[in-house]
């Protein structure tokens, strides 16, 4: 291939993927960029913006609801890994044990079919749920703990955790399909070894089956993290960040003061702090997964 | 896998961050521009129906957001079908050949954030319903025409009227300037609040009539929770209440705070004033001072909603009562309407914010409040979009013919065609008259418009304030935490008006 030939089929290559190119920098790269530079802005979202240095920036150190809102965001990411983690990864050994693969396929099958289910459906239902005449404390009336009964959205001391629980039982089908793939891909070899070693039951799954998953919890860990980082939804529409701030999220700081204050200069510097924060995160990710393959 | 799940993680926030940035396309730079009145707006005044106005040459179409008064409406919820305001319109393009006006039948769940986003591409709608406090504080500064030099000059559709504005209440315009006195809305309605009631309920409580004071009121909510009924449950608005008691309780000094920026009306500039000034801040001992008297009644009230946001759980509570599981109902004269829609199956009653007595609280002035809440912030509210907020207004023409349009719409005999056939605001012009459903609470609107409160000063204010009000109402701090907390956001707020308008409130 002579050096003219080679230059037109690498050029037909680029313009191939030149589309896509400018379609990540419009809508990835360029906006990265108008935040990076509104964050040092007075922006109101309509008129033109003024330089205004680091006063935003100075604003978030001494701003209390994005430390409230911090604090609050740390108790999320820390249960929902814990949520994203422990029970899928039961129900995924659950299904695993099953002798019968007609039985492992309807079972994955039957805990996968909800996710066809909006998660604003989801949000809505626990929404009335919660309430204070809703099913959960109704159903605690029925069975006698009328003491148990709470404003679950209502008390500032609760409301976050209610939140964060909504969605019993918490198998995420998602992460329950991750956990049983990596399960899946344990040799049979090892296995054999393990039960003439004695490794069964309970010592099968802390030996063998927990450090053999140990990839597919790392992704499910920095997924969630990110994903409780960025999730405003819950938060918006069942509480509005309430009562008080104590479901104030950074994002939901972010959405209020850009959408309500039309401080959009600040809200930019709120995102533009969580976008090096999260991007840290995903570089963390990278180079574990890296290391770990 | 990872590392594109991880980049998508990225994408994501770089997508919410674009949603932010994008906006910033269409900056204007010229916000506070409004381009000057027509010199000769008024040249046809004095013969009603034979003036054109001042629409020149100019064809096309008039695109207009009408809230509560949509005509025809198919894609508004609980809009009940209306024509007045479409009649209005085919008088007008009649008139005007060539003019079509376009009513935008959409629902906007934020229309806070609809209005921004629209300015900010230059797609507002020519005419927009905007109420005066969010035009004069929430929203960008620049996106509604000033209509102060209009107010000015004749409307040729008036006769008998030297200037639009002496059609207008005078009290409202005044009340309803930005702090640097314009006017950026015509302002036509009142909305009235009152306390609404199921009487079934009152009188399965073995109550025969409603509350005519606040001891009784209190004594009503006890009687219904010791009968086992829900006396009241809801997210008692900070903003509303706030109005009702401070109203009372600086009575005195009204005149006084309405004065700081040299005109009739408490404006953002007069509260911000007031705040600095130790006035309207917890350094006066009135300003907390209805708390613990309103957490009295609150106290009666099912605890569900009392911490919660208005917004969020607002129509939950409505639906309760309209289903008849609560007794009482604080809300705008719009209820009715609902109840009628609800098909509800019990009669309902309404009363008014009780006069407070000595007795009740030694910070009253015994003033009649009853009308403080509601005032000019209903639906007849248009603004003009500004050229930089609507690139149509651009063309040669188009603004002097949108505003003839609202000339046209802005009169009298329109204002309470419009108002009433909707049946649940308050025509408030002179010379105009409420509908019969509303007689009973139009008095509301004949009491002078003394409101004070505060929330002006910043955007954010109202929704913070409430936040430390229902910790407070639901027991989850003290007065003595509330005190301090609503003090950190009155400096906060005042702090930030003084930044946005360039102001020094020390000078007053």
């Amino acid at each position: 291939m002579t050096g003219k030939t080679k230059l037109k089929t690498a050029l037909t290559g680029y313009a191939f993927i030149l589309p896509t190119f400018i379609f990540l920098i419009w809508f990835m790269y360029y906006p990265v960029y108008q935040a990076l530079i509104g964050a040092f802005t007075d922006w109101d979202g309509f008129n033109a913006p003024h330089y205004i240095g680091l006063d935003n920036f100075v604003r978030l150190v001494g701003d209390e609801v994005l430390r409230q809102s911090t604090i609050n965001a740390l108790i999320w990411v820390v249960l929902s890994i814990v949520l994203a983690v422990v029970p899928p990864f039961l129900v995924a050994e659950l299904i695993f044990h099953l002798r019968r693969e007609r039985a492992q396929y309807v079972y994955r099958t039957l805990f996968v079919v909800p996710i066809v289910i909006p998660g604003i459906v989801t949000i809505l239902l626990w929404r009335f749920l919660y309430q204070g005449d809703g099913a959960i404390n109704q159903l605690l009336k029925l069975i006698g703990l009328d003491s148990l009964q709470q404003l679950w959205l209502g008390d500032p001391n609760i409301a976050l955790y209610s939140i964060i629980l909504m969605g019993f039982p918490w198998i995420s089908a998602f992460n329950l399909l991750i956990f049983y793939s990596g399960l899946q891909s344990i040799s049979s070899e090892v296995l054999e070894a393990a039960r003439l070693e004695g490794a069964t039951g309970w010592k099968r799954v802390w030996r063998i089956d927990i450090p053999s998953s140990y990839p597919q919890l790392r992704l499910i860990v920095i997924l969630t993290l990110i994903g409780s980082l960025q999730n405003i939804i819950p938060p918006l529409i069942m509480t509005n960040g309430g009562p008080g701030y104590s479901t104030y999220v950074p994002i939901l700081h972010m959405y209020n003061v850009s959408t309500v204050n039309g401080e959009f200069g600040y809200g930019m510097s709120i995102a533009l702090v969580m976008f090096v924060i999260i991007l840290l995160l995903t570089l963390i990710n990278m180079k574990l997964i890296k290391s770990e393959s | 896998m990872v590392t594109n799940n991880g980049v998508r993680s990225s994408a994501a926030l770089a997508a919410l961050v674009l949603l932010l940035s994008a906006c910033g396309g269409n900056n204007a730079t010229g916000g506070n521009s409004a381009s000057p009145a027509p010199a000769s707006s008024g040249a046809a005044s004095g013969t009603e129906g034979s003036a054109a106005g001042a629409a020149g040459n100019w064809t096309g179409t008039i695109t207009m957001y009408a809230q509560s008064y949509t005509p025809n409406a198919k894609n508004i919820a609980g809009l009940k079908q209306q024509t007045a305001l479409q009649d209005v319109a085919d008088e007008y393009e009649a008139a005007h050949p060539g003019i079509k006006i376009e009513f935008v039948d959409e629902e906007f769940k934020d229309y806070t954030q609809t209005v921004r986003v629209k300015a900010a591409a230059g797609e507002l709608f020519d005419v927009f319903w905007g109420q005066w406090a969010d035009l004069n504080n929430t929203f960008p500064k620049g996106i509604a025409e000033d209509l102060t030099p209009y107010f000015n000059q004749p409307n040729p559709y008036i006769p008998g009227k030297a200037t639009w504005g002496e059609a207008m209440n005078a009290t409202v315009v005044s009340e309803t300037k930005s702090p640097d006195g314009k006017s950026y809305n015509i302002n036509g309605d009142y909305v009235a609040t009152a306390f609404f009631y199921n009487k079934d309920l009152f009188a399965q409580a073995g109550i025969s009539a409603p509350p005519g004071s606040w001891a009784e009121l209190i004594e009503t909510t006890k009687k219904l929770k010791d009968a086992g009924i829900t006396a009241m449950s809801q997210a008692p608005d900070y903003d509303w209440f706030q109005r009702h008691f401070l109203s009372d309780f600086y009575a005195g000094e009204f005149e006084q705070i309405a004065g700081y920026d040299q005109s009739p009306g408490v404006s953002s500039l007069d509260q911000s004033v007031a705040i600095d000034k130790g006035l309207l801040n917890t350094s006066d001992e009135r300003f907390m001072g209805w708390w613990p008297l309103f957490k009295q009644l609150t106290d009666n009230w099912k605890q569900d909603y009392l911490s919660s946001d208005p917004g969020v759980v607002g129509s939950n509570a409505r639906n309760d009562f309209l289903a008849g599981k609560t007794a009482i109902f604080y809300d705008g004269s719009w209820l009715p309407e609902n109840a009628k829609d609800a098909n509800v199956n019990f009669e309902l009653g309404s009363f008014n914010f009780p006069v407070l007595t000595q007795s009740d609280t030694p910070y009253t002035t015994g003033t009649d409040v009853s009308g403080a809440v509601g005032g000019p912030n209903a639906a007849f509210q248009f603004a003009v979009a500004t050229k930089q907020a609507d690139s149509t207004m651009k063309e040669e023409g188009k603004q002097a013919a949108v505003i003839d349009w609202l000339q046209f719409v802005g009169t009298p005999a329109n204002v309470e065609r419009i108002v009433n056939e909707h049946g649940t605001f308050v025509p408030t012009w002179p010379d105009t008259k409420p509908a019969e459903s509303m007689t009973e609470l139009a008095n509301q609107a004949s009491n002078e418009l003394k409101a004070l409160g505060v929330g002006g000063s910043s955007p954010n204010m109202t929704k913070n304030m409430q936040r430390i009000f229902g910790l407070y109402l639901s027991g989850n701090i003290d007065l003595a935490k509330a005190t301090s907390e609503v003090q950190k956001e009155l400096d906060a707020a005042i702090k930030e008006y003084q930044s946005k308008n360039s102001v020094d409130l020390g000078t007053y």
